[in-house]
């Protein structure tokens, strides 16, 4: 689903945030991205979402070229970066429209799906409100919801669990199971290693830009837990 | 103090970054930043100096020198009650850092007062543009001598530092006033913060109105004007203060500082509350899911433009007045078309018509700067259109679209209405109206380009961005100067021939039109990208 190939990228300036990084999202995987911060975990979902370009390596979305075919790969993808902030002069529902209008989901389709997530996350009735008057944790509800209304191939999330209360950090783990289940594959990062380790099928460790470590989560973790992994890898345990 | 000092150079740098961009980042747009503020100042200066110089014409050889200091004075406070009264809700009291700044241990009262002090800054380049070239006129056209000594200069700047003192108590005054009654109005909607700038607006412009009629009667009753501007005494103060009063001059000073020092001690003590109230907005969680309806995506584009304006009416007010000066000035000259026929009867033919209607138009379309800011104002909802599956083009030609799907059809009416008012014949008709299609395009196309190169993306305040970005200046002074270059090839062309006084400006027009159209369908999608 998600083909990263000897993707690099550095910075004006010269830093090198990703270097060689080769990765393989295969259908119907929730596949984890965990570093410390300013590793390159979200340089990399950026590129990935076609929201930053980048020069070195090859990244295809469901065949499509990130960088020959933009369009295609964004079609099929939903990216939500790790603080998304909506447009403020919108009311909730204006901006779900807005999206499905954007990837030409069907009317019939689109009040199905905003009606499902949106009661699942509580959050109709707030839906013909301004956003500006929306709380942190209903943003990100918001945005969530605009990603899965999509019925995206690729999922990619950046941090998204933070802001979100229990019991919505639950819900969307299912959405996110229910998602792989049909097929699609999820790609996100996160600093929630106990999640991490309960819900991927895969793992990939990413230290000042370089993969350190990747594969299936139980032969990554063997006996241990994910949170010694990480800790050994990052040289501070 | 310190504290002060430090909050303030936080204000002012905001201010200055978006005029000039980020210096340091690249060197290029800071110095092209820099040279555009030089060139809009010369052009400020040039303008005030010749309205001083005309009116120092008529009023030194009957020793009323006074009146140019009170009238350049009363327009610099006009200007600065227009330009800053609607920026007072976004930058005192609507800062995207107020949760950061409000949560240090700096007192309400001096975070305001910082804020304010940004202000006054900016008021007192109106102050300085306005009454410096009339100072300068005044050393060398007057015959009695005033303005040959230090004094006088010295006298003149006091004024000029005191002036923005009043400009700002009132403006600070007027914006808390117009924020309070829109978060009372309509609860924080756009659509009652628009009928409050509407009002505020009206008042305005009635105001100058008033004030050119007084302009007009100025040779004849010299005296009698200064009389019946006695309702503007600190004004009178300042005038005779600059020509040699000083005790004037000290109550002049006097009536600028206590206002500004009672608003911003008064607000001070309420700013906590006032930020709290203005920002409010009215949250629902009644709403009921129905049947939702599809539509394109170039529709759902400019739908979220449309939303964006009308539901921002700092951005409606700053960017998209010219749309509302367009249908004035047309509805205008419909309803006044006798007595603009008689006026043009009365010079004998020697009027050029034609150029003069397609200034108005041609200055009301450049005030119509909805593209220059549209990119700074994506800001951090870039993402949002870049994660969405469009070429880039198109999301650009949707912005200059939306400007387009406004300003061609009110430059329509103008240009029709005009057109019948002054009589001009079809043909000429014609020209003035296709003309002004064509820099209506090339206006909004070169705004977008300016917003392109000059994106203000993590300003702290969206005012900042329509109203004092460099993108936001040059989309509006540039093709200012391209009708100022019609004019020269104007008069040029007639030199030659009746035909090329009118093909010369057309082609010129034009050409600008597709040289920036060519340059956004190349280069455009590409600088998105780079954003």
């Amino acid at each position: 689903m998600l083909r990263i190939e000897h993707y690099s990228k550095t910075y004006p300036g010269g830093k090198k945030a990703v270097d060689d990084l080769t990765l393989h999202v295969r259908p119907g995987e929730i596949y984890g991205f965990i570093g410390h911060n300013g590793a390159g975990k979200t340089t990399t979902l950026r590129a990935c979402a076609g929201v930053m370009d980048f020069t070195q390596g090859t990244i295809t979305i469901d065949g499509h070229d990130v960088k020959k075919d933009p369009v295609g790969a964004k079609r099929v993808t939903a990216f939500l970066p790790d603080n998304p902030d909506l447009y403020e002069f919108m009311k909730g529902i204006d901006y779900l429209n807005f999206i499905a209008d954007l990837y030409d989901i069907p009317a019939e389709q689109r009040t199905k799906d905003i009606g499902k997530f949106g009661d699942a996350f509580e959050l109709t009735g707030n839906l013909g409100s301004p956003i500006g008057s929306y709380s942190h944790g209903m943003r990100q509800k918001l945005a969530l919801i605009s990603a899965f209304i999509r019925r995206p191939r690729l999922l990619i999330l950046d941090e998204p669990f933070v802001g979100l209360d229990p019991s919505a950090s639950h819900l969307m783990k299912g959405f996110l199971a229910d998602l792989c289940q049909s097929g699609s594959a999820v790609f996100f990062s996160t600093h929630v290693l106990e999640v991490a380790e309960k819900l991927c099928h895969q793992i990939a460790i990413i230290k000042d830009g370089r993969l350190v470590k990747s594969g299936p989560t139980e032969a990554l973790v063997g006996d241990s837990s994910l949170e010694n992994v990480f800790l050994e890898l990052e040289g501070e345990q | 103090m310190k504290k002060f000092f430090a909050l303030l150079k936080v204000s002012v740098k905001s201010m200055l970054l978006s005029s000039t961009n980020t210096p340091g980042r690249n060197r290029k747009k800071a110095a092209s930043g820099i040279g555009a503020i030089v060139l809009i100042a010369f052009l400020g200066l040039y303008l005030s100096g010749l309205y001083s110089f005309m009116l120092m014409e008529v009023l030194a050889p009957v020793h009323m020198e006074v009146l140019v200091f009170i009238f350049m004075g009363i327009a610099a406070l006009a200007m600065g009650l227009l330009f800053t009264t609607f920026a007072v809700k976004g930058v005192v009291f609507g800062g995207k850092d107020n949760d950061l700044l409000l949560s240090m241990p700096v007192s309400s009262t001096v975070l305001m007062t910082s804020r304010v002090t940004a202000i006054y800054l900016e008021n007192l380049l109106f102050s300085f543009f306005v009454l410096g070239p009339a100072g300068a006129v005044c050393a060398f056209l007057t015959q009695s001598g005033v303005g040959h000594n230090l004094l006088f200069w010295v006298r003149l700047l006091i004024a000029v530092l005191a002036l923005p003192l009043l400009d700002t108590a009132l403006s600070v005054l007027f914006g808390a006033l117009v924020a309070f009654l829109s978060a009372k109005v309509s609860k924080g909607g756009a659509l009652g913060q628009n009928i409050v700038m509407a009002l505020y607006m009206v008042a305005v412009f009635w105001f100058s109105f008033n004030l050119s009629g007084m302009i007009e009667d100025l040779a004849a009753n010299a005296a009698g004007i200064k009389e019946s501007l006695s309702w503007a005494a600190p004004i009178l103060w300042m005038g005779d203060g600059i020509l040699g009063d000083w005790k004037l001059l000290l109550a002049f000073v006097a009536c600028c500082a206590v206002p500004l020092a009672l608003v911003v001690f008064g607000l001070g003590k309420v700013y906590r509350q006032a930020v709290t109230a203005f920002a409010a907005r009215s949250a629902r969680n009644d709403y009921k899911l129905s049947a939702q309806s599809a539509s394109g995506q170039t529709k759902a584009l400019l739908v979220k433009e449309a939303k964006r304006f009308f539901g921002t009416p700092m951005y409606l007010w700053n960017c998209g007045l010219g749309l509302i000066m367009l249908l004035a000035a047309g509805i205008a000259a419909l309803v006044m078309r006798d007595d603009l026929r008689a006026f043009i009867a009365m010079t004998g033919g020697l009027l050029p018509v034609l150029p003069l209607a397609a200034a108005v138009v041609g200055f009301c379309l450049c005030t119509c700067i909805i593209t220059a800011p549209a990119i700074s104002l994506e800001g951090k909802y870039l993402w949002i259109l870049r994660e969405a599956p469009m070429e880039e083009s198109a999301l650009l030609w949707i912005k200059v679209g939306f400007q387009l799907l406004l300003s061609l059809p009110c430059t329509v009416i103008a240009g029709v209405c005009i057109a019948i008012a002054v009589e001009l014949p079809a043909w000429q008709g014609a020209v003035l109206v296709v003309s002004m299609l064509v820099f209506a395009v090339g206006q909004a196309v070169f705004g977008m380009l300016m917003g392109l190169c000059f994106p203000k993306l993590d300003a702290v305040n969206e005012t900042v961005v329509m109203k004092q970005s460099l993108a936001a200046f040059l989309g509006m002074f540039v093709p200012m100067a391209a009708l100022a270059l019609c004019g020269l090839l104007y008069w040029l062309g007639g030199k030659i021939a009746e035909w090329a006084a009118l093909a010369f400006p057309v082609a010129l027009l034009a050409v600008l039109t597709v040289l920036c159209t060519v340059i956004l369908v190349k280069r455009g999608p590409a600088m998105l990208k780079a954003l």
